[in-house]
């Protein structure tokens, strides 16, 4: 019986060790409908597309397909983007290969960094390279000088500067973590905490002590009060300004 | 010589104790149980005067101050006890014996509180009361001895009165707003003032020097509704010291716990403040009246590294006190394993703010 027990806790972890594999698998960032790459040049893609995300906070999908069907290639871009992503700061590039059309959608801080100049010169650098692993690096590779350049404040690609670089940085919800300045200030405060906890039980070794009032030997129901008063003598009000809004860390 | 008074067994002459759980007299010898009203109160007629004639050193002037001696009644030997000794034990054969002229007269108590708890109990109290305090160090566990135990009816003087009064405070009430650009506090201030009068029974004030006051006010309350009236066969096995604080100096101890209570019941009919601070009271005390009364009360004396501790137990109800040396290194260890827990705690919590 223990046996089988073993066997399926074994079992169990084997189960939950290849679902947490499968999670750790890298996501698709290079969707080949078209069925012009290799396995390898797509998982190479995907890892730069991949590092971008870490990066900028920023999805850069690219699909290559030979026709969209019903829909039509906006619809189809569109569509494909939130099949394979939920962040809402990205972009996705479509070809079309069959129709030689290509679509583009943008999301968020991608809008407007990536801007239409910027995009259209990514897609020339896609044709004008060797399609279509060559196409989409080069690609890539444009998409990340433009985020490095948007995201230090510098000039976007169509040479208009962004309001301010700084701010697309806080959007893109990149924690910067507890300063490490409060690790003594939290060691201080526990310190404080845990010396009152303690030095309030140690003080229960002391029981001996005068009593304060002979309150215990008051005579049940014997408290008649006879005269009450309570007189206003004078108030007196502070006015203390409002402290100022601090303006926000981004800007 | 002064006389003293044992309680001796009708059946073989044994000195008798007074027993706890039967709360009766009974002789340890021949198991003979009896009330304490079969006892004679007055045996005087009964006891043999024994003058000794000193063949050695007599006491020199001044000497003998502050001490009584007596001859015990069984065999013979002196005992020597301090002027308030009420109640004690033959040094020699061991019988229990009461002083009487130290309980007769005006010295006469008006009440006692028989002894519910006996010695076992005692003794498994302080047990108790060690094993369950925490940073005690741990040689105190092991190395303290019990020195000493014994039970002792401590005398005490009992105040009953009308105390009428009067109380003033100094109160406040804060209000608190704010508009667009400024926060206001309005501070108003009121002079309180109370006065009526509350009824105190049996107020309790040590009438002993040999005992600690702080000790004797910390194993209160004694209920009195089971007080009975003085005899001296309640003393049998037991101490006893009479009074040697008058009640006339106990009563500024009755009147400063009377009127703080006067103070404390007045400021709870104080309400609707956010503060009150006490600014002063009067008290006057009508149909004051004081008995005197003898409390039952297990004393221990332990030591431990060459200092004396001491334990007290109400006999009647079983409250412990009494304070134990402290691990002062376990306290700051303690403190600092559980700061920097509480610490890390703290951080680790402001990461999980700031992540989510």
């Amino acid at each position: 019986m223990t046996k089988k027990i073993f066997a399926i806790v074994i079992a169990a972890l084997v189960c939950v060790s290849f679902v947490f594999s499968a999670s750790a698998y890298t996501q698709q960032y290079v969707i080949d409908y078209a069925d012009k790459l290799s396995s390898s040049e797509i998982e190479e893609l995907d890892l730069f597309a991949e590092k971008i995300e870490a990066v900028y906070g920023i999805t850069v999908l690219f699909c290559i397909t030979e026709g969209t069907g019903d829909v039509t290639v906006d619809e189809f871009a569109a569509q494909t983007y939130g099949d394979y992503t939920d962040n809402e700061n990205g972009i996705i590039i479509v070809h079309d290969d069959w129709n030689k059309e290509y679509s583009t959608f943008a999301w968020g801080n991608a809008e407007e960094i990536l801007t239409d100049a910027a995009v259209g010169s990514m897609i020339n650098a896609y044709d004008s390279n060797d399609r279509y692993y060559g196409g989409i690096y080069a690609c890539y590779e444009l998409a990340e000088e433009y985020l490095e350049n948007g995201y230090s404040g510098g000039y976007v690609y169509d040479g208009e500067p962004l309001n301010n670089g700084t701010d697309i940085i806080g959007a893109s919800e990149e924690k910067d973590g507890v300063s490490i300045i409060w690790l003594p200030v939290s060691l201080g405060i526990g310190l404080l905490i845990g010396f009152l906890i303690i030095n309030g039980i140690a003080s229960k070794n002391k029981s001996v002590k005068m009593q304060e009032n002979a309150t215990v030997y008051t005579r049940p129901g014997s408290m008649v009060i006879t005269g009450s008063a309570d007189n206003f003598l004078y108030n007196n009000v502070e006015r203390r300004e409002k402290p100022k809004q601090t303006e926000s860390k981004n800007n | 010589m002064s006389t003293i008074l044992e309680q001796k067994c009708p059946c073989c002459g044994g000195a008798v104790e007074f027993n706890t759980g039967a709360q009766r007299l009974k002789c340890p010898y021949c198991d003979t149980e009896f009330d304490i009203t079969a006892m004679p109160e007055d045996t005087s007629n009964q006891v043999e005067q024994i003058n000794w004639n000193s063949q050695g050193a007599q006491w020199g002037t001044g000497e003998t101050d502050g001490m009584s001696v007596y001859a015990c009644n069984s065999c013979g030997g002196e005992i020597v006890a301090d002027t308030t000794t009420g109640a004690t034990t033959c040094p020699y054969c061991g019988n229990q014996v009461v002083m009487k002229g130290q309980f007769s007269g005006a010295l006469k108590p008006d009440l006692v509180i028989p002894f519910k708890l006996d010695k076992k109990a005692a003794k498994e109290a302080l047990k108790k009361h060690i094993s369950t305090k925490k940073f005690v160090p741990k040689s105190f566990l092991t190395d303290n001895r019990l020195e000493e135990i014994k039970g002792v009816y401590v005398p005490h003087w009992l105040f009953t009165c009308d105390a009428i009064g009067n109380a003033n405070y100094k109160a406040k009430k804060v209000k608190k707003w704010s508009d667009e650009n400024y926060e206001y506090t309005e501070t108003s201030y009121f002079d309180v003032y109370r006065s009526g009068n509350i009824g105190f029974d049996n107020v309790p004030v040590d009438g002993s020097t040999k005992m600690p006051d702080d000790l004797m006010e910390s194993v209160e309350p004694f209920d009195l509704s089971q007080a009975v009236d003085f005899n001296t066969a309640y003393l049998a096995g037991y101490l006893a010291d009479k009074y040697d604080v008058t009640a006339e100096e106990s009563m500024p101890r009755a009147n400063e716990r009377i009127r703080q209570s006067i103070i404390d019941s007045f400021r709870e009919t104080v309400k609707g403040y956010d503060e009150v601070e006490n600014q002063g009271a009067n008290m006057n005390v009508a149909n004051g009246i004081y008995k005197y009364a003898l409390y039952p009360v297990w004393i221990l004396n332990t030591k431990w590294n060459g200092e004396n501790f001491t334990f007290a137990m109400n006999g009647q109800t079983g409250k412990f006190v009494g304070n134990i040396p402290t691990d002062k290194k376990a306290v700051t260890k303690a403190s600092l394993l559980l700061g920097a827990g509480i610490g890390a705690v703290i951080y680790g919590l402001m990461w999980l703010i700031e992540l989510l």
